[in-house]
Parts: structure tokens; C-alpha cells; sequence
């Protein structure tokens, strides 16, 4: 019974990570990674670990990836992406090599670790039981790594400000932009990038640009 | 478990979360019982669906002076199966701009979640004692479900049916749905958080996240509505009405705007499974309202024979109330703006129902630990006022940037 | 303890099954006439005029991410909730500074206009007070019943 449920739960969330890579449509990867969350989410179950099954759910797939899905529309990159082009020079090298070796990392800990990587079974087994897990966790996170919880609330004010001066706006009058020399400015800018591999390193500008009619507007 | 009981304290029960029907091996029998549960379970919510819809039609008529459904069978009682087996012989139109797959997707992204959430709500069971029923010699809760997270679970439902929604409009490729999608999403996420925060004070009484046990803790007219205080309960049912996107939260469809919102696009059966699923959605909601707040099926259980009956009856009579509730104010109640909708979500609910966490937590640990609660309550409400002062300062003073932002704009123009 | 899910794994499946075979049904049932126009976007019969708007508000993206704030700040409440009973003033005092740290990051938030979605003022006089009930009500009596819509002096369509 574990086993049927561990490869289907393996199979779904391995076909969403797939898929996350292969889908062209930005909404459609965000899906899949929906998918690859949902997998990980009855993994957990598995493990016993129930509270962190849900709040994969609640906060993985029901605010992070509507965040992502927002920004998405936001930006309005929601259609078809060409895949031949690479936004940051060299990120896609780097990606690969970093993916190989996060591949062999696994690898070893999955041939050298004797009993699994923590030797423990169930995910509460340190917690002392399988029952009343948000209990044990309660406790857990409250005394023993109270001071990471307040860390975190650290780290969600840090978030906060950087959401606040990613979004923010230009304080002021604002100033008539001489629209035509924008446009024209983009316009000729996109059509390089379509063209040529060189247009990544000027690929800054127009989107700045951008920005600021955004600001204006 | 010495360990849990000593921890748990305040007279929290250290309850097992676990159906005794599921608790020992499964054999096929007890799969036989499981499967017939969930089908009663699937064929009650579709037919209490049905009654819903021509409730709804119904007594909206009767509040606006009309006849409504009168044709279908007795006092129009069939009208909802008629309109669902229309809709099976409409045309099924799939835009030429949309995405197809995920146009197909949505529907089932806002069905299979709404179906879902009714597996964890207690609809009987004598909960003077634990809670069980014993049909055919078995013992059994009655209600589909007792995860150990039953609320996560339906609050993490509730975040998948966003998909339903956000997607549907999204794969039309067509304005308006687009337009009452985005609304929508950001509305449902907005009230989400109030929905949780109004949640977490019934968990300080009850101590356990399983439906089961929530509903174990009010027995005897000790319900959570009262011993959470009134205002989460008044939290939830709003930020449950906007969840539910109905009147007087029902932007996402705003007719007169938006055409007919997110699933303007969507024809026949497609349609009608939205349909279905947001009535289906109001019975849910109404029910884990009934659940966390007003002891779900406890009550009195008058006469012996067939004593399982009277626990059922009270749940339907608490939901019924809350369906009627939620006609009413569709009948009463004018749409907000959208920005009144923000501010009341965001800027009311969510810092009031932390608040009033935090108040009846700090009085509960003060009760534990012996102190008078008098002056702990004082300081509570203090805070809480100084909480408020400072967010009503922020908001002054995000208006008047705005203000002076609109100035030096209008200063260019002229 | 998987067990416990069994019913939820049945129910999924069921839910599941409901809506493909109405799919079925609906498909054998449904009369198939596609039309250019039927799957063109629907706007009340008015042709399309205008792209649907390609980029959104920043205001969603600000609402999307202070919801993962209080998401996570609820997500950390529960277990706290849940195991108040034995974690006494510490853990009190530990979910106040934890909780007073989210409502500072809101407080910042709003007071710089995160969430400010409404009109900033009210339109003053934006109609012109010449139009007034008298003014662009035309009532019957004034002029002949039955005429109310057409335009003034079009005598072409008064019955004879």
C-alpha cells in the first residue's frame, strides 16, 4: 500500500517537474509545478507528516504560485514563450551544471547512507510519535526553535520591503514623456532581440524603459 | 502519550483523530462500507444542491414579490433538474482564442475541490458520547473523512479552487472574463487570510485541527461561537460569503461590468459544473461554519429509538439557517466597490481577527497560569486600540500621498 | 494511519468520474453546429474593439505577496494554537513578537499605499447641474404617449 502510493506520488510529482521545464506557456509551467506540489504534498502524508502536507498545499500552491501566476499576467509574458532565446547570458550552463551535481549529490547520499539520509522513518519519528503531529510541531517550533520562528518573521518583513520598492512609484510631479523616442526606441530594440544573441547584453534597456512608462501610467 | 496528556493541559483531551472504522486492517467489507458512505455522502450533496438552487430562486421571488420557479413539478421543486438536463443538450463552445487544455481544466479544478471539502464535516453522531454511530455492526463516525488537519484541508481546498476561477477566466482569451478572474483571485486570496486568522481562535479551543474533535469540545451548548468570543464567528461569515463570491462580494460576476465574469466563455455543461460548484460551495461553507461555531451535529437527542436521527436533524437545521442567511442577504444587500471590498477585507477583518487572537490567547494563558484575566483583557484591548491608531495613521497617510500625488498630475495636465 | 484517507481517495475518484461522464453524456447529447461567430469572444454581440489589456496592476502582485505573509503567519499560529496549553507565557510571549513583526511589515505596507485601490476624492460636479430629472426625463403628457425614445421631430414614424 505505501509502496503503490509512494510511486504514484512519485510519478506525478516527476511528470510536473517535467513538464515545469518543457511547457512554452508560462501559465501551463506554473501548473505543473502546482502538480509537482500536490506530488511532494501526499509524500508528506506518507511520512506522517499531515500539518506540513496541508500547509504545502495552503501555502505553496495557494499563494506562492498565484503570486507567480499573477507576475506572470502582470507582466504580461502570459503566451508562448520562444525557448531559444536565453534572457541571462550563461544562466542556462549554469543551471545544467548545477542541476548535474545537485543529481550526484543525491546519488551519493542515496548509495553511501546506509538507513536513509536521517535514518528516520516517519518524519515526526524525532517528535516522538505519529499522532497529534501539529501538536508536536507546535511545541517543538515554540521551544526548542522558537528563535527560528522569530527569524522568520525577520526574513517576512525583509520581503515585505523589497515588495514595497519593487513596486514602488516616482514620487512627484510627473514629467510629459516624449513618447515618440520611447516607442521608437523600444520598438527597434525588440526587433534586434529577436534577431541576434547580441541584444542580451543592450537587453537591459528597453526594459527599463518599460518600467518607466509603467511608472507614468 | 503520558507525555501529550501532561503537555496538553487546560483539560484538552489528547484525542485520537481516527474513524474506528478505519482504524484496525481494511478489508474488502470495510471498503464495501467506505464506498457506500461516499456515494450517500456524493448523492446528499447533490440533491441538497438542487434543493439549494430552487431554495435560492424561490425565496428570492417571494422577497421580491414574484412567483419564481413554478412549472417543473410541485411549487417548481424539479426546475433545477430540469436547467441541468437542458444543459446537457446545449452546445459546448470552446473559444478560439483560449487555451484549450486549461479551458477544459478549470471546470474540474473548481468541481473536485468543492465535492471534496463535504468529506470532513460531521453531519451526525450522538457526540455525548465519542462521537460514533454503529450501523450493520460496525462503528463508524458519520462523515466521510476525520484527517487529522480536517480544517487545513478544507482551508487548503478553498486554495486550489482558486485555480477554478484565476484559470478559467485566464483561458478565455477574452476581456471581461480575464478582467473578473483577476478580481476574483485577489479577492478570494484576500479574504482567505481573514478565513484562516478567524479559524485559529476556535483551534485555541479546541485544541485539535480534525473536525471530529472540534465538534467533541462543544457539547452541551458550549459552542465555539461563544467561546471564541462572537467576533470570529462574525469574521468568518463574511470573509466566507466573499469566499463564496455572493452577494454582496459577488464583483467577480458584477453583470453590469464584467458580462458574467470568469466563466462568461463557458456554455453548457461546462458551465453548469461551475454552477454546481459554487452552490455547492455555500452548503460547505455553511456547514463548517455550523462545524467550527455552533457545535455542527450536537444537541439534545430526545427519544431513544432511533436516537441517531436527532443529531442529523439539529446539523440541517444549523445549516439551513445559514442557507437562508445567505439568500437573504442576496436579496438585501447591494453590491460593494471593489475598493471598499479591499479595504474592508484587508484593512478590518484581517488586523481585528488577529487582534482578537492574540486577546483570547493572552486570557486564556492567563487563566492557565493563575493570574486575574480583568487586567490582562485591559491590556489587551489597549494594544489592540494602539494596533489600530497606528493602521488608521498609515492609511491617513497613504491617502494624502495619494492625494498630492493626484495634484501634482492634475498641475501637468493644466 | 493512510487509511484514514481512504474515503478521501474514493470521493476524489468519484467527484472526478461525475464530471467526465456528464463530459460524456453532454457530448453524445449536444448538437455540434460551429460558427465563426460562436467562437469569437463573447461581448454582449459588440464586435471586439480592443486587445484584452496585456499587463495588470502592480497592486495584485502587492496583494499576492502580503497574502504569503499572513498565510505564513497563520501557518505558524496553529501549531501554536493547537499546543498553547503546555507552552505556557513562552510561547505567549514568543507568538506576540512573532505576530507583532508581521502587523509592523503590514502597517509599512499600507502606509505606502499598497492597498489603496478606491477613487481618491469624489467627483465633484462632474455632471453639469443644467441636467437635472426635468431636463432629461421626457414624462407622458408632456408630449404624446408612445413616442419616448424616438428622436424629436421625426414625424415618419406617427401613425397616420
Amino acid at each position: 500500500m505505501d509502496a503503490a502510493v509512494f510511486i504514484v506520488s512519485a510519478v506525478v510529482v516527476l511528470t510536473g517537474a517535467a513538464g515545469v521545464l518543457v511547457a512554452r506557456n508560462p501559465v501551463h509551467a506554473a501548473l505543473f509545478l502546482v502538480q509537482t506540489l500536490f506530488g511532494v504534498a501526499v509524500l508528506f502524508v506518507l511520512q506522517d507528516a499531515t500539518f506540513l502536507a496541508a500547509v504545502q498545499v495552503i501555502v505553496y500552491a495557494g499563494a506562492v504560485v498565484i503570486l507567480f501566476l499573477f507576475v506572470i499576467m502582470l507582466l504580461g509574458v502570459d503566451r508562448a514563450e520562444d525557448l531559444g532565446i536565453e534572457p541571462i547570458a550563461g544562466q542556462r550552463s549554469v543551471a545544467a551544471i548545477v542541476g548535474a551535481s545537485m543529481l550526484g549529490l543525491l546519488l551519493t547520499v542515496l548509495l553511501v547512507g546506509v538507513d536513509g539520509p536521517t535514518g528516520a522513518r516517519g518524519a515526526n519519528a524525532a517528535l516522538g510519535g505519529a499522532e497529534d503531529n501539529t501538536r508536536r510541531l507546535g511545541e517543538a517550533l515554540f521551544t526548542d526553535h522558537v528563535f527560528a520562528v522569530e527569524l522568520t518573521a525577520l526574513l517576512l518583513t525583509v520581503a515585505v520591503v523589497g515588495a514595497v520598492v519593487l513596486a514602488r512609484r516616482v514620487r512627484g510631479p510627473l514629467q510629459p514623456m516624449p513618447v515618440v523616442t520611447v516607442a521608437s526606441a523600444t520598438g527597434s530594440d525588440d526587433a534586434s532581440a529577436t534577431g541576434s544573441d547580441e541584444a542580451t547584453a543592450t537587453g537591459d534597456d528597453p526594459a527599463a524603459e518599460a518600467d518607466d512608462e509603467g511608472e507614468a501610467g | 502519550m503520558s507525555a501529550v496528556t501532561t503537555l496538553a493541559g487546560m483539560g484538552d483531551r489528547a484525542v485520537l483523530a481516527a474513524d474506528p472504522l478505519l482504524r484496525g486492517d481494511i478489508d474488502l467489507g470495510i471498503v464495501g462500507i467506505v464506498v457506500l458512505k461516499v456515494v450517500v455522502a456524493f448523492a446528499l450533496l447533490l440533491v441538497s444542491v438542487m434543493l439549494m438552487i430552487w431554495f435560492e430562486r424561490k425565496l428570492v421571488a417571494d422577497m421580491h414579490n414574484r412567483i419564481g420557479p413554478a412549472v417543473a413539478g410541485p411549487f417548481g421543486i424539479l426546475q433545477t433538474l430540469a436547467d441541468g438536463i437542458k444543459l446537457f443538450f446545449k452546445e459546448d463552445l470552446i473559444p478560439d482564442r483560449s487555451d484549450r487544455a486549461v479551458f477544459k481544466l478549470a471546470p474540474y479544478l473548481s468541481l473536485v475541490p468543492a465535492f471534496l471539502v463535504f468529506a470532513i464535516v460531521p453531519i451526525g453522531g450522538d457526540f455525548s458520547g465519542d462521537g460514533t454511530v454503529t450501523w450493520f455492526g460496525e462503528r463508524t463516525y458519520l462523515q466521510v473523512a476525520d484527517p487529522p488537519v480536517g480544517v487545513l484541508f478544507f482551508l487548503a481546498l478553498s486554495s486550489i479552487a482558486v485555480y477554478g476561477v484565476m484559470l478559467a477566466g485566464w483561458s478565455s482569451g477574452s476581456k471581461y472574463p480575464l478582467l473578473g478572474s483577476v478580481r476574483a483571485s485577489a479577492q478570494m486570496i484576500s479574504y482567505e487570510a481573514a478565513l484562516g486568522l478567524a479559524i485559529a481562535t476556535v483551534f485555541l479551543t479546541s485544541g485539535s485541527l480534525s473536525t471530529h474533535d472540534i465538534v467533541a469540545t462543544q457539547v452541551e451548548g458550549n459552542w465555539n461561537v461563544l467561546a471564541t468570543g462572537v467576533v470570529p464567528f462574525l469574521v468568518f461569515l463574511v470573509a466566507g460569503t466573499a469566499e463564496l463570491n455572493r452577494p454582496p462580494f459577488d464583483l467577480v460576476e458584477a453583470e453590469q461590468e464584467l458580462v458574467g465574469g470568469f466563466h462568461t466563455e463557458y456554455s453548457s455543461l461546462r458551465f453548469a459544473l461551475f454552477f454546481l460548484a459554487e452552490f455547492m460551495n455555500v452548503i460547505t461553507m455553511s456547514a463548517i461554519a455550523v462545524t467550527l461555531f455552533l457545535g455542527g451535529p450536537s444537541g439534545p437527542i430526545l427519544t431513544d429509538t432511533l436516537g441517531w436521527v436527532w443529531p442529523i436533524l439539529w446539523f440541517s437545521v444549523k445549516v439551513f439557517a445559514f442557507l437562508f442567511g445567505f439568500v437573504w442577504l442576496r436579496a438585501t444587500l447591494p453590491r460593494f466597490r471593489y475598493d471598499q471590498l479591499m479595504d474592508l477585507g484587508w484593512k478590518v477583518l484581517i488586523p481585528l481577527s488577529l487582534g482578537w487572537f492574540l486577546l483570547i490567547a493572552a486570557m486564556r494563558v492567563a487563566d492557565a497560569e493563575g493570574w486575574p484575566v480583568a487586567p490582562v483583557v485591559v491590556v489587551g484591548l489597549a494594544g489592540m486600540t494602539l494596533g489600530a491608531v497606528l493602521l488608521s495613521g498609515a492609511v491617513a497617510k497613504a491617502r494624502a500621498e495619494r492625494l498630492a500625488d493626484l495634484d501634482a498630475t492634475e498641475g501637468v495636465d493644466a | 494511519m493512510l487509511g484514514q484517507y481512504l474515503p478521501v481517495v474514493v470521493l476524489l475518484i468519484l467527484a472526478f468520474l461525475f464530471a467526465a461522464l456528464s463530459f460524456v453524456a453532454s457530448r453524445l447529447l449536444a448538437p455540434r453546429r460551429p460558427h465563426d461567430r460562436k467562437a469569437a469572444p463573447y461581448e454582449c454581440g459588440i464586435i471586439p474593439g480592443r486587445e484584452t489589456p496585456e499587463r495588470f496592476p502592480v497592486r495584485f502582485f502587492l496583494v499576492a505577496m502580503i497574502f504569503i505573509v499572513f498565510d505564513i503567519e497563520i501557518v505558524f499560529l496553529y501549531p501554536w494554537a493547537v499546543a498553547h496549553g503546555g507552552l505556557g507565557l513562552f510561547g505567549l510571549v514568543a507568538v506576540l513578537l512573532f505576530s507583532l513583526a508581521v502587523f509592523e511589515s503590514f502597517v509599512y505596507l499600507i502606509g505606502n499605499g499598497a492597498l489603496e485601490w478606491g477613487p481618491v476624492r469624489r467627483v465633484r460636479h462632474a455632471v453639469s447641474p443644467a441636467r437635472t430629472s426635468t431636463s432629461t426625463i421626457r414624462r407622458a403628457g408632456v408630449r404624446e404617449v408612445g413616442l419616448e425614445g424616438r428622436t424629436i421631430g421625426d414625424e415618419s414614424g406617427r401613425a397616420a
